[in-house]
């Protein structure tokens, strides 16, 4: 079987289970919600929706990300099904990849119910462009879902637990948060693509390198 | 085949979990590991299985290293644990054809249906792992540990939780398993059922192996009194 076959077995039962019991996405999108509606009833009256919806947009997508990371396990410790995982053929890089893929989406549903309840309790009127909005979030939210992949699994083998989670995590993502709040900003604001390619091809290039390290990092933390 | 060890170690901070141990069965004989609790049966199977690198020391199969981390060497090797690693959301069913699908079984659907026949739980496919009795979790346990046939099947404390018909069950499983080109590997504290099924007997005792003999040389009684320390209190 082919690595992309595993990583998709993996992405889909995860998929399934979290489905099933649905607490961690609905409590994703419930925080995201919540603090969009707080945003906009303190800062609504003060400044224009537009200047400061993508510093929102980042830091309420990271907060909920990082509070779903935490949970990214529980199906594997619940009882005990990570052991027969690892015991397994396949390889820990499918392994993390399959469970990365299956963080990027509830990752993407809170970046997507962000976005809109930003504009809609700020009311926004333009936004900017969706699809350069998708195009800016994408590899985004692959960060952050490599990202809390690897660091979920580092916090339930640390018996400081989801404790040390933002310790771990905020640092690490200070730079995706950066660019992808700079390109998000700027298609707010109806810039020319030529002002977002940048901080866009940056967004990528560190999205790609979290996936990667985290694939390597979670070979190592799991090969005893 | 074979499957032996070398000078084995396997520490936990300044704890030697495993403490040096050597041991050698072939197919067609089970290996019943037995000692009190914390003499490091339970790192010795996943030392043995390779879950855990030890310190020093190798193991073999066929008088060549294993090394855990070989795809080829993990698609052999089957575990029943103590807590059975099912996933809890999804069915039976379900759970056996992720792990199907993980170990490339041909016919995961069919094969899924066979094992569950096979520990005598044919109608649980349907069911949610949650809403399982431990006894029920431990025979699809069971059953997904023979989805692929492994070679080398290692249990560890395979008859918590079953009830008698659920115990009785495995032992026939187990004993069907007899084959010069398999390896059953037992890990339990019950010295009455894994004395039957045994064709050798290891006893260890903090970490060390404190006896290596064929079980028609074993008593259950002699084997009790190897499980205290000499000078501890009775």
């Amino acid at each position: 079987m082919t690595s992309l076959r595993w990583i998709g077995v993996i992405a889909w039962k995860d998929l399934r289970a979290e489905f099933r019991s649905g607490g961690r996405i609905a409590a994703m999108i419930s925080f995201s919600v919540l603090a969009c509606f707080l945003f906009s009833f303190s800062l609504g009256s003060l400044v224009a929706g537009r200047d400061v919806a993508a510093g929102l947009l980042w830091l309420t997508v990271l907060f909920a990300s990082i509070s779903g990371a935490g949970r990214t396990f529980d199906a594997e410790e619940e009882d005990g099904a990570f052991r027969h995982l690892l015991l397994s053929p396949v390889s820990r890089h499918a392994i993390f990849l399959g469970k990365a893929a299956a963080n990027l989406v509830p990752v993407t549903l809170v970046a997507a119910f962000t976005l809109f309840a930003l504009t809609l309790f700020f009311g926004i009127a333009a936004p900017g462009s969706v699809a350069l909005h998708a195009a800016i979030l994408l590899p985004g939210t692959i960060g952050l879902a490599a990202a809390g992949t690897l660091f979920g699994l580092i916090s339930r083998h640390s018996s400081l637990g989801d404790s040390l989670l933002p310790a771990l995590t905020f640092p690490a993502l200070v730079p995706l948060v950066f660019f992808g709040a700079t390109a998000s900003s700027r298609v707010f604001l109806d810039r020319p693509w030529a002002e977002i390619s940048g901080p866009a091809r940056l967004l990528w290039g560190i999205a790609i390198g979290l996936v990667a390290v985290g694939a390597l990092l979670f070979r190592y933390l799991t090969d005893d | 085949m074979t499957l032996s060890a070398r000078d084995l170690v396997c520490s936990y901070g300044p704890t030697r979990a495993v403490d040096g141990v050597d041991l050698e069965v072939d197919g067609d004989s089970i290996l019943a590991v037995f000692g009190p609790n914390g003499a490091g049966k339970t790192t010795l199977l996943k030392a043995l299985s390779g879950e855990r690198r030890p310190d020093s020391g190798r193991v073999f199969a066929d008088g060549k290293a294993v090394k855990g981390s070989d795809p080829e060497w993990r698609s052999r090797v089957g575990l029943v644990s103590h807590r059975t690693g099912l996933y809890t959301k999804l069915t039976v069913t379900e759970n056996l054809l992720f792990f199907a699908a993980l170990h490339g079984v041909a016919g995961a659907a069919t094969a899924a249906e066979e094992a569950l026949a096979t520990v005598g739980a044919p109608e649980l496919g349907r069911t949610r792992a949650e809403a399982l009795s431990r006894g029920q979790r431990q025979r699809v346990a069971l059953a997904r540990a023979l989805l692929h046939d492994p070679d080398i099947l290692f249990l560890d404390e395979p008859f918590s939780g079953l009830d008698p018909s659920g115990a009785a069950a495995l032992e026939t499983i187990l004993r069907a398993r007899r084959s010069p080109e398999r390896i059953v590997v037992l890990v339990t504290h019950d010295l009455r059922r894994g004395l039957r099924l045994a064709g050798r007997v290891v006893v260890l005792r903090r970490g060390r192996k404190v006896l290596d003999a064929d079980r028609a040389e074993c008593e259950a009684e002699a084997l009790l009194g190897l499980f205290t320390d000499p000078g501890s209190p009775a």
